[in-house]
């Protein structure tokens, strides 16, 4: 017996639809962790682009990317880190071994939440009918991420260089998102993988 | 039965796709391409309902959103449809439609004799006035108005249809494809802006679908077919026919109703029979046309009076002629063009009685050298006939209009088509907010000064020639997408003879005697109604409105409201301007209840939040309670139980062995920085300063009135970091109180909150029993009493897993909280049941919760608490700091002379005088039951239980003065009369000196 | 439906995403203890309620979860301007301030 479930682990599929507008994955057991600091501060930024390898992004609503982590900016002092099952561990203790004596947090959400993964033709509908935000590509290019409604939970809505979307979502909601998107995507048929 | 009224050729219906409906039960047929009201018209159909007040028989009137007289019930039994217009439906094979009203049918109807006597009883204000007397008649008036009401009436079954919403957001949103709308949305696509164009109907064009005219040389509906294709050709524009922009709101945000499929059928065959859009866009076009207003004369509800316009759409787009004999009365050119059509069309023009004295012009010209009589200076004062038009009464008037100037004539017809002049449909631009304002020149209302990003074009502002709407539509387009204009139109001579304002046609008999002269159809108000409520001193166009239910039918007074408004200013003495104009609010037409719900129904309605060990609930058969957002078992029962059983099962495995808990809905935030124990320190009422780390502390938040606010636990990781729980309930609210002192108050303090509600998973396990269980499972923590005591936490491996040990207790036993990662929630949930199982340990829901911290004092904020309750109010001034150097958040309130009273309300023990006895919760408390209503009401229960280990009832409530009135007797009369009685005592009734769960 | 300009996120934002959070520039006096209870009652409970022109509080919830300034007419809707915590407003009744 593993002692690990992931946030949509046992959710129920839909029915076979012959043609998938939509697939659904769940990019499970990631490390998400949550990060803390002063961006004016050069220590702190300077230790977390050593640690992270890539700068932390400073522009709203952006992310950066390298093999090993995705950093999303959340606010002017706050990311999300997204890092490979199990990295979380070792990526916060070398983050607070860095940032030694600076004003920070480091907190460890990688069963708080999970990531999945929306892509499909009819994607772009299915958006529309689940956020208010405007994902349209003249509003969301690739690599914009962005925080904002999802149906009626939040999400962190990354849009991918292959064009579809990422969402960071709370584990308690995730039953309820998946719910909706069944449901919005009946029309289309939505395939899990 | 044939279409007597179809024309052989000519129209945009389909002629070789004839289509089958029933009306009130028997069979028609109309075609491809119809309205319901054009088949209807097209079949000879006349009377389609009868009136609101007076059960009048009504006929169909206009021909779109303006129809006031054919609501219609759609389909039968779940699928039923109550009031669409027949105007705005569109005719499907197997339609079935019938009158909203009437009995026992629309045709001939009982109602019609008693609306007769009726209409007396009812004059306008007829509801105030019964309402002062008698008062209790009112019941009685008004089941009689309800029946007669023209209203259709909904299914009582589940709607079989879904409906959804879909965001959009756009650059240049317009409203209308009529001439000036197309003309703008082709401006602003091709300027690569991202456009939205939504319409009403089922086909872009406007009036170009009906018109004889040309643009730039080509037929005015292959000028839109073209135009209409162009823009379904661009990506950037999103085409949205069949939907109505019904509401307009601030900062350009737009809802329109899409029917995506009514016009196939009764049901959606898939997906959504109907679609909100909910736009964001930057730039909005209003180009909603204009709707024509009628003339107010006598008996002008008769069937077989419509607006001139309307007729002209008949005749040319549907290419049918509701009539046989046409008498055209009109106050401006627009009523020419439509006898002309009636005359191509092969029908009979009697006459073309113009209101005003020296007409002149093309059409004019055109009509004469057509043959057809003009009757200038005359107007028609009267309409003759019983269920439809059989003669017009035609009179000279003089030239203002406002009286008969000689003998009336009879003229025979079936048909008097009214043109009255224009009204635009300012109704979006006053959604925002923005009034209209009077324009002399078109003798009408126009759009006033707006602050969204707002343009206008075409007839919305007066503008009704079809070259300068489409000239207009093209630069207002620009205009919205920051381009220049490529396109310039040309129609023709489109001159015209100036026209007449007219609002009130004069008769022999003054406006009191003459028959019913009215002003709005859909409610029954008529010329006369209006003078009346002037004459009793509504001189305010609201009030008046409101007095004669003016404009308050679901067309909104879109035909008739200016004449009123127009008939109120004259019997003042004032000008239109001067009396100014009601305005419109959302929606612009009916919008159904299923699209404005969309997806947010059932499971959807609002999200349900499952912890990780939710699957295991769910398999064993716990039932759930709702806890803010949450699903919490709420009690777990055995087959043949009650609840009270089960309640009882659970609370004895706790009391006698082990019971656990899923605990992980508890709010739970991260705290970390150098200054997070004086951040504490300000926001919770105890100190935190002495903490140490391995140690937790309970504590209590107020508001800055001193009242209590969450509750919660706060585990000291270390120097700089903390661990706070709050209710399950409040864990936002917490979030953004700690985020706002932080950000707005105090930024100087350095410490970061983060929100691990989701993150741990928490099992709660308690009972003599517990700390055995858990020593089964963990072998790398002192579990010892002394080791490891009451208020303590430790970091241990449990079951494998890294978890963090808490041991509180909320139940008043020996108890743990073991916290790991949500993804090994479940697991450790089970590996905990599992080693437990030797021990009888028992799941346990929120009820049993309840009891046993009930059992123990222990109150829950929100419900022991509402907002009115200071830490002393709750017995709890032992948590409220002394020493504290900083005034902690709502420490000042508690020296306020209310807050500071001795007699306030308290929160005390309540123990039932008959043990057998569960009060129940929200009785309110008296002194003296027997004191005559109104009681003086003392407090109220806020919790209540039955104690199975007690043996007795038990409760907590308030009581005024309780801390004072210890052992004595308050009361609780109840519902059913009896009176139960209950002593006041503490509210800690087990284990009154904690010894268990420091055991 | 407001249309609400994130002054962090720096883009116009959807008010769904926002929560209303009362009047601004209301400081907590350094000394409660110090102040009369008609002072302190002024502060815990009385707010402006003005027909025009309203410095308001708004948190980004549903976003970056900051609190941020508003400028916005209570009659018209019309929001002026959205500022930073420990900003000043420059659109006022008093008209433009600095």
């Amino acid at each position: 017996m593993t002692s690990l479930h992931s946030p949509l682990a046992h959710v129920e599929l839909p029915e076979a639809h012959a043609h998938a507008g939509v697939t659904l994955r769940e990019d499970k057991f990631r490390g998400h962790l949550n990060l803390r600091g002063n961006p004016q501060d050069e220590a702190f930024t300077s230790a977390a682009e050593k640690v992270l390898g890539v700068a932390l992004p400073t522009a709203p609503n952006s992310a950066v990317e390298n093999d090993a982590v995705r950093v999303y900016w959340l606010c002017p002092n706050e990311w999300l880190l997204l890092v490979a099952e199990g990295a979380e561990g070792q990526t916060e203790a070398d983050l607070r071994a860095a940032m030694e004596g600076q004003h920070i947090a480091v907190t460890d959400l990688s069963s708080g939440q999970t990531l999945i993964n929306l892509s499909g033709e009819n994607l772009p509908e299915v958006m529309m009918k689940s956020t208010v935000y405007d994902c349209h590509e003249s509003n969301f290019p690739v690599g914009k991420a962005v925080q904002t409604t999802f149906a009626k939970a939040g999400a962190t809505i990354y849009k991918c260089a292959d064009g579809s979307y990422d969402l960071v979502i709370r584990r308690s909601f995730a039953d309820y998102i998946f719910l909706w998107l069944k449901d919005a995507c009946a029309e289309y048929g939505l395939a899990v993988q | 039965m044939s279409q007597v009224n179809r024309l052989q050729q000519g129209g945009r219906v389909d002629r070789s796709k004839p289509l089958t409906f029933t009306w009130n039960g028997k069979q028609f047929q109309g075609y491809q391409g119809d309205t319901l009201a054009s088949a209807m018209l097209a079949n000879g159909i006349k009377v389609v309902g009868r009136s609101f007040k007076y059960s009048r028989p009504r006929g169909i009137f206009g021909h779109g959103a303006e129809e006031a007289n054919a609501l219609m019930q759609l389909g039968v039994g779940k699928e039923t449809i109550p009031n669409p217009r027949a105007t705005q439906v569109e005719l499907f094979n197997g339609l079935e439609a019938s009158a909203t009203n009437g009995w026992p049918n629309s045709d001939f109807d009982l109602m019609e004799w008693v609306g007769k006597i009726g209409g007396k009883m009812m004059p306008p204000g007829f509801y105030y006035k019964t309402f002062m007397w008698p008062e209790k008649m009112w019941m009685t008036y008004e089941k009689f108005i309800r029946k007669a009401a023209g209203y259709g009436k909904a299914s009582l079954e589940a709607d079989p249809d879904i409906y959804d919403k879909l965001n959009r957001h756009c650059d240049v949103m317009v409203v209308g494809a009529g001439p000036a709308g197309l003309a703008a949305a082709l401006e602003a696509g091709r300027a690569g802006k991202r456009v939205i164009l939504a319409d009403e109907q089922n086909e872009f064009g406007g009036s170009l679908l009906a018109s004889k005219q040309s643009v730039n040389g080509q037929p005015a509906a292959e000028w839109a077919e073209a135009a209409a294709a162009e823009l379904a050709a661009m990506d950037n524009v999103v085409c949205l026919p069949r939907t109505t922009v019904f509401g307009y709101y601030d900062q350009n945000f737009l809802g329109a109703l899409e029917r995506r499929t009514d016009h196939e059928g009764m049901t959606a065959p898939s997906g959504s029979r109907q679609r909100i859009h909910r736009i964001r866009a930057h730039q909005v076009v209003l180009a909603t046309g204009a709707i024509e207003r009628p003339l107010v004369f006598a008996n002008n509800d008769l069937p077989g009076v419509m607006l001139s316009g309307s007729v002209a759409t008949y005749v040319n787009r549907f290419g049918v002629v509701p009539g046989n004999r046409a008498v055209v009365m009109t106050t401006n050119d627009s009523g020419y063009q439509t006898a002309l059509d009636i005359h191509a069309a092969g029908r009979t023009v009697v006459a073309i009685v113009d209101t005003r004295h020296n007409p002149e012009g093309r059409l004019l010209d055109a009509a004469r050298a057509a043959g057809i009589t003009v009757k200038t200076g005359h107007a028609v004062i009267e309409a003759k006939g019983g269920k439809q038009v059989t003669d017009a009464l035609v009179a000279p008037i003089d030239a203002a209009g406002d009286s008969v100037t000689g003998k009336p004539v009879s003229m025979s017809c079936d048909l008097i088509a009214v043109a009255g002049g224009w009204s635009p449909v300012v109704h979006l631009s006053c959604h925002t907010g923005s009034r209209p304002q009077w324009n002399d020149d078109i003798a009408a209302f126009v759009p006033g000064p707006s602050i969204q990003k707002q343009h206008l074009a075409g007839a919305i502002i007066g503008e009704y020639t079809t070259a300068g709407a489409l000239n207009m539509g093209a630069a207002m387009g620009a205009e919205a997408a920051g381009a220049e204009a490529g396109s310039n139109y040309d129609c023709g001579d489109e001159s015209v003879c100036p026209a007449q304002p007219m609002y009130l046609v004069p008769h022999t008999k003054s406006v009191m005697r003459a028959p019913k002269q009215f002003v709005d159809f859909q409610n029954d108000v008529t010329a006369a109604g209006i003078t009346l409520a002037n004459n009793e001193g509504f001189e305010s166009i609201e009030h008046v409105k409101r007095y004669t239910a003016m404009g308050f039918g679901t067309d909104q007074g879109k035909t008739g409201n200016i004449n009123g408004m127009a008939i109120t200013a004259k019997n003042l003495g004032k000008t239109i301007a001067e009396t100014g104009t009601t305005i419109f609010r959302p929606a612009y037409t009916p919008v159904t209840f299923g699209a404005l719900g969309g997806r947010d129904i059932g499971d959807l309605l609002d999200p349900a939040r499952h912890t990780a060990m939710h699957p295991w609930h769910v398999e064993n058969g716990a039932l759930f309670e709702n806890v803010g957002q949450w699903k919490r078992p709420w009690y777990y029962p055995k087959a043949g139980e009650t609840m009270q059983d089960t309640l009882n099962r659970e609370c004895m495995a706790v009391r006698n062995s082990v019971g656990m808990v899923d605990a992980s809905t508890l709010g739970k935030i991260d705290i970390q920085g150098k200054d997070a124990r004086e951040f504490l320190n300000r926001v919770y009422t105890n100190a935190f300063s002495k903490l140490a780390p391995g140690k937790c502390r309970y504590g209590l938040m107020l508001k800055e009135d001193g009242m209590v606010f969450d509750d919660g636990v706060t585990a000291c990781i270390n120097d700089n970091h903390f661990v706070m729980t709050t209710t399950s309930g409040g864990a936002a609210a917490v979030m953004s109180w700690l985020e706002m002192w932080s950000q707005t108050e105090w930024p100087e303090l350095e410490v970061y909150f983060t929100s691990v509600t989701d993150h741990w998973a928490t099992c709660s396990f308690s009972g003599p029993n517990a700390r055995k269980v858990l020593a089964k499972l963990c072998d790398d923590v002192d579990l010892s009493a002394d080791a490891f005591k009451f208020m303590d936490w430790r970091e241990g491996t449990v079951a494998g897993i890294k978890a963090r040990i808490f041991r509180i207790s909320f139940t008043g036993e020996l108890a743990y909280e073991v916290n790991v990662p949500a993804n090994q929630g479940l697991y450790m949930w089970q590996k905990i049941m599992a080693a437990g199982e030797e021990f009888g340990i028992t799941p346990y829901g929120t009820e049993t919760m309840h009891v046993l911290r009930a059992e123990k004092g222990y109150i829950i904020v929100g419900q022991d608490t509402d907002g009115s309750l200071t830490p002393q109010d709750c017995g709890m001034d032992w948590i409220v700091g002394k020493k504290k150097e900083f005034s902690f958040l709502g420490k000042r309130s508690f020296t306020r002379p209310d807050t500071a009273r001795t007699d306030r309300k308290h929160l005390v023990g309540l123990k039932p005088i008959d043990p057998t006895v569960v009060i129940p919760e929200g009785s309110q408390a008296v002194a003296d039951p027997n004191q005559p209503i109104p009681m003086d009401m003392l407090g109220h229960v806020t919790s209540s239980y039955w104690s199975e280990c007690l043996g007795h009832g038990i409760a907590m409530g308030t009581v005024k003065n309780g801390f004072n009135m210890m052992g004595e007797t308050v009361y609780f009369p109840q519902a059913d009369g009896r009176v139960l009685a209950a002593e006041i005592v503490s509210p800690v009734f087990y284990d009154a000196k904690g010894e268990r769960h420091h055991d | 439906m407001l249309h609400i300009y994130c002054p962090y996120c720096e883009e116009l934002r959807e008010e769904e995403e926002f929560s209303y959070s009362g009047e601004a520039h209301i400081a907590r006096p350094t000394d409660p203890e110090a102040l009369t209870d008609a002072e302190w009652g002024d502060y815990v409970f009385f707010r402006k309620n003005p027909r025009g022109l309203h410095h308001e509080m708004w948190n980004h919830a549903a976003g970056c979860r900051r609190y941020f300034n508003a400028t916005r007419d209570t009659q018209s809707y019309e929001i002026h301007e959205t500022y930073k915590m420990g900003e000043k407003p420059s659109v006022t009744s008093q008209g433009a301030a600095q």
